[in-house]
């Protein structure tokens, strides 16, 4: 263990919340939303990883393993869904997506 | 007080629960069945057979009659030590009262039929003079307090709705609510006194509070007797609580007839008379009393000289009579008072149902100015009007006579400054009484036939071509005459004691009480000098209102009144005075509370704060619109809150 | 050395980030993207796990980051938006939200991890027999939930 656990937990905090800033301030842009997505998952998968060193069981890095079996998943229906959205309504921005509400 | 034993007691007893029931039972049969179930002249005979069988009962009790009882019929408030049983107390007082109760009203009733025949709401009508005549004998016949202002308010109920019988137009309903709230006023005074009474003696029947009046202090009794002179002021429309009466003459003249004058306002002197026992033994309340009466005697006389109205007149005459009736309660001539009462009520009923007709004949004109020389036209209202009017004027030997002379005899004999100036206050109104009496008669039956009765709308010739206005109906005329027997002869029932005493006097006269009598000679020279200003004020009228200055008098009367003319006629100004001092002040604020403080604060902060959790909902509703850009951030708000929380909740 | 590197490792991390979010041109943003995600597949390398930094790169800098440009070209989105960036006062609520997790996050860590570590590396061989053996099933529901996407992805797309 290179660095105090705390550490690694804060960068991921600090990721998570830029994560979390990019998804809420990108409503224009489904593409960014999608982007603070990510970058919130990174977090989560940096916390599994930072998990797993301390304590040294491989379980924390399966299971980012499985997060990023998880996103590719996610991004290739999501960014299909975009491409889908925006081919009917040729817009990205977010706001304009609103068919589901009733 | 005691039972009769046997079966007299029972057969008192329901002769005295037909007395109540039977109208009761008339007002109640006519509301619910009248209109539909029953042709019209069925209602109409129902609700006159109702009162003259009270009346016939009422004679049976009288034939029954030897001792006061009282009767129990049924048990009504009883509450720990609190009861006030439906209890009825017979004795003379009462017993007269409900004889000459029963009576008029009876003789009104059929009146009534003719007089209400072409009005659609005569269901209405007919149950509420029941009514009226069972609240009235239950005010009469009451042996406790509670049960007395049952019959109270009953009566003061029926006058309100029957002031405002013609409701749809609103002066009428105006006048209406004037009585109401004007009366309301005395009786609180006597709500009051009921519940100090209770408090005081622990009991509310009516014989044992008399019995214990010694044993209070003198200074309650005081109290307890201003509380009752208030509750008898407003509904006998004594100085100062009698503005309403004027007023309510909008309602239709049998019901000014049956309670404006006959009956319901002498509730506040029957009052009086019955807690006599208790609250005569404060010379303070004895002398208020006086002081009242004397005051409204000559206020309502005074008035009277100057109204143009022919059932105004009449009213402030019935004001007047009634300030006799209480100078002698004042004085302490409960007989004296008892036999004005009667007599007051023949000859009153009498002159009401006699200006009704006047005013039928006249198609609902009532400016005396505007009529004339209807004792041509209309002898037989003429003859029995002459006779209520010379009663009211006090000429020697009709029963009106005796029966001041009997009140002022009464105050004479208390003597003292006081009471000195009281009579001589009682004399000078008896001379304005038949003054204005002479000058009603005159202008109303004699001269030439005017205008409005010879053109106009009234003028329409009938078929034998008499110019003549609506033909009255016999009946009316006809229940004249009884009254008008009854008025001039009334005499007869209270003959002085020099003539061979008087059968009232020794009836109502009870075994503990004695009042003094004068002595022959002085009683002599009292009625003599009665007849005197009588006769006196007869002729002044005669020199102002007789022959040829009628026409002089008629055409000063389209002038506009002024100065003592206008203020008489206003009655003294006493409404324009309560207006200012009561009624505007009062309207201020309700219209302060209603404006500023109901609908611009209260209303106006409910529909500020209305709107605003509208707004919220708007608001909040925005958020249920599915863009997603604010679930997220809602989202995201959520999460920090729980996580903030979290944090928080482990620091 | 390691420790500075990991320090170095996270600087860059955060300045790619804050750099890609804020950039107004997504394709900028997704390289500065890669960027960020380079060094933090670095970081997960000195965290010993180099079969996840390997995939970081090889997936995430490699696949989906492309996967993003293939779409923004596709769509033609790569020019600046007309709308440009979000105003500043579309950034306040959203920093404040993101500033509350981030302090009770940090309040949280700082407190409750300062127990000492232990153990030594985890080979490759560990993880795979932990990933096949004992989260078997897992994979079997990673799998189908990839070929699912596969499907939605194909019927979005299909011409119609």
């Amino acid at each position: 263990m290179i660095v105090p656990l705390e550490h690694i937990i804060a960068l991921a905090a600090i990721l998570f919340s830029l994560g979390l800033v990019c998804t809420l301030v990108w409503r224009s842009n489904v593409i960014m939303l999608l982007i603070g997505i990510e970058i919130m998952l990174n977090a989560a998968m940096l916390v599994f990883v930072g998990g797993s060193s301390k304590w040294g069981m491989p379980d924390g890095q399966v299971f980012a393993l499985m997060i990023m079996a998880m996103t590719s998943a996610e991004v290739s229906l999501a960014l299909a869904l975009v491409v889908y959205l925006h081919r009917r309504r040729n817009t990205v921005d977010v706001d304009e997506f609103r068919e589901l509400r009733d | 007080m005691w039972m009769n034993s046997g079966s007299s007691g029972t057969e008192m007893k329901l002769c005295l629960e037909l007395i109540i029931l039977l109208p009761l039972l008339g007002a109640i049969a006519n509301l619910l069945l009248g209109g539909r179930l029953l042709p019209r002249r069925a209602g109409e005979v129902l609700a006159c057979v109702a009162i003259w069988g009270s009346f016939v009962a009422t004679l049976a009790a009288a034939t029954a009659y030897s001792a006061p009882v009282t009767v129990e019929i049924a048990s009504w408030l009883a509450v720990f030590d609190f009861k006030a049983p439906l209890s009825l107390y017979l004795d003379p007082l009462s017993l007269s009262l409900c004889l000459m109760i029963t009576f008029v009203c009876g003789l009104i009733h059929i009146y009534a039929v003719e007089y209400m025949k072409d009005d659609p709401s005569y269901v209405r009508f007919f149950a509420l003079l029941n009514l009226f005549v069972a609240a009235m004998l239950t005010l009469v016949l009451a042996e406790n307090l509670p049960l007395l202002y049952l019959g109270w308010e009953g009566v003061g109920f029926c006058s309100y709705a029957l002031i405002g019988f013609w409701y749809k137009d609103p002066k009428n309903a105006t006048a209406g609510r004037k009585a109401f709230i004007v009366t309301r006023i005395g009786d609180i005074g006597l709500g009051i006194a009921i519940v100090w009474l209770f408090q005081l003696c622990g009991t509310v029947s009516i014989l044992q509070i008399n019995r214990m009046g010694t044993l209070l202090p003198m200074s309650v009794i005081t109290a307890l007797g201003l509380l009752m002179l208030l509750a008898a002021m407003g509904k006998s429309a004594q100085v100062p609580l009698m503005v309403w009466l004027p007023d309510a003459m909008a309602g239709p003249t049998p019901v000014s007839a049956q309670i404006h004058a006959a009956t319901m306002v002498t509730a506040g002197v029957y009052l009086l008379m019955r807690m006599f026992p208790l609250i005569g033994a404060s010379a303070t309340v004895t002398a208020a009393i006086a002081v009242t009466g004397a005051l409204t005697a000559f206020y309502g006389a005074s008035c009277a000289l100057a109204q143009r109205d022919l059932k105004r007149i009449l009213a402030f005459s019935t004001i007047s009579q009634i300030g006799y009736m209480m100078l002698g309660v004042g004085a302490g001539g409960i007989t004296a008072a008892t036999f004005h009462l009667l007599e007051h009520a023949f000859f009153k009923a009498l002159l009401f149902l006699g200006a009704g007709c006047v005013i039928t004949a006249m198609h609902h004109e009532q400016d005396i100015f505007r009529m004339g020389g209807l004792r041509r036209r209309l002898p037989a209202t003429f003859w029995p009007f002459l006779g209520g009017a010379l009663c009211l004027a006090g000429v020697p030997l009709t029963g009106g006579f005796f029966s001041k002379d009997g009140i002022l005899g009464a105050v004479w004999l208390k003597g003292g400054a006081l009471y000195s100036g009281l009579y001589v206050v009682g004399l000078i109104t008896a001379f304005i009484t038949a003054v204005y009496t002479t000058r009603m008669l005159l202008i109303v039956f004699e001269g030439e036939e005017t205008d409005h009765c010879r053109g106009g709308s009234c003028a329409r010739p009938d078929e034998e071509g008499h110019p003549q206005g609506a033909p009255l109906p016999r009946v009316m005329t006809i229940t004249l005459i009884p009254l008008a027997l009854l008025a001039i002869f009334g005499g007869l029932l209270n003959l002085p004691d020099y003539l061979g005493g008087g059968l009232l006097n020794t009836f109502l006269s009870h075994p503990g009480s004695q009042e003094q009598q004068l002595t022959h000679s002085s009683e002599l020279l009292l009625q003599g000098l009665a007849a005197v200003v009588a006769l006196g004020g007869m002729g002044a009228g005669w020199l102002r209102y007789g022959g040829l200055r009628r026409q002089l008098r008629l055409a000063e009367a389209q002038l506009p009144a002024r100065g003592l003319t206008a203020f008489l006629m206003e009655g003294w100004r006493v409404d324009a005075l309560y207006g200012l001092l009561f009624v505007r002040p009062y309207v201020r604020l309700s219209d302060f509370l209603w404006q500023k403080l109901d609908e611009g604060c209260i209303d106006d902060s409910l529909d500020r704060m209305a709107h605003l959790l509208g707004r919220c909902g708007q608001w909040l509703g925005g958020w249920g619109q599915g863009r997603v850009s604010l679930s997220l951030i809602s989202m995201a708000a959520g999460a920090a809150l729980l996580i903030g929380w979290f944090a928080w909740s482990l620091l | 050395m390691e420790a500075t590197l990991f320090y170095i490792l996270a600087v860059v991390t955060i300045i790619g980030t804050v750099m890609a979010i804020t950039e107004k041109h997504p394709v900028h943003a997704i390289v500065y993207l890669v960027t960020s995600f380079f060094s933090l597949a670095m970081i997960f390398f000195l965290l010993a796990a180099p079969l996840i930094a390997m995939f970081e790169v090889i997936i995430y800098a490699g696949a989906v980051m492309v996967l993003f440009m293939f779409v923004i070209m596709m769509l033609d989105l790569g020019r600046p938006s007309e709308a440009g960036l979000p105003g500043v006062r579309q950034w306040i609520l959203p920093s404040v939200l993101g500033g509350i997790i981030l302090l009770s996050i940090m309040a949280v860590a700082v407190r409750h991890f300062s127990a000492p570590d232990t153990h030594g590396i985890i080979s490759i061989t560990d993880f795979s027999v932990t990933l096949f053996r004992k989260y078997g099933i897992a994979i079997e529901i990673i799998s189908m939930q990839l070929l699912f996407a596969v499907v939605g992805a194909l019927y979005l797309g299909r011409k119609r």
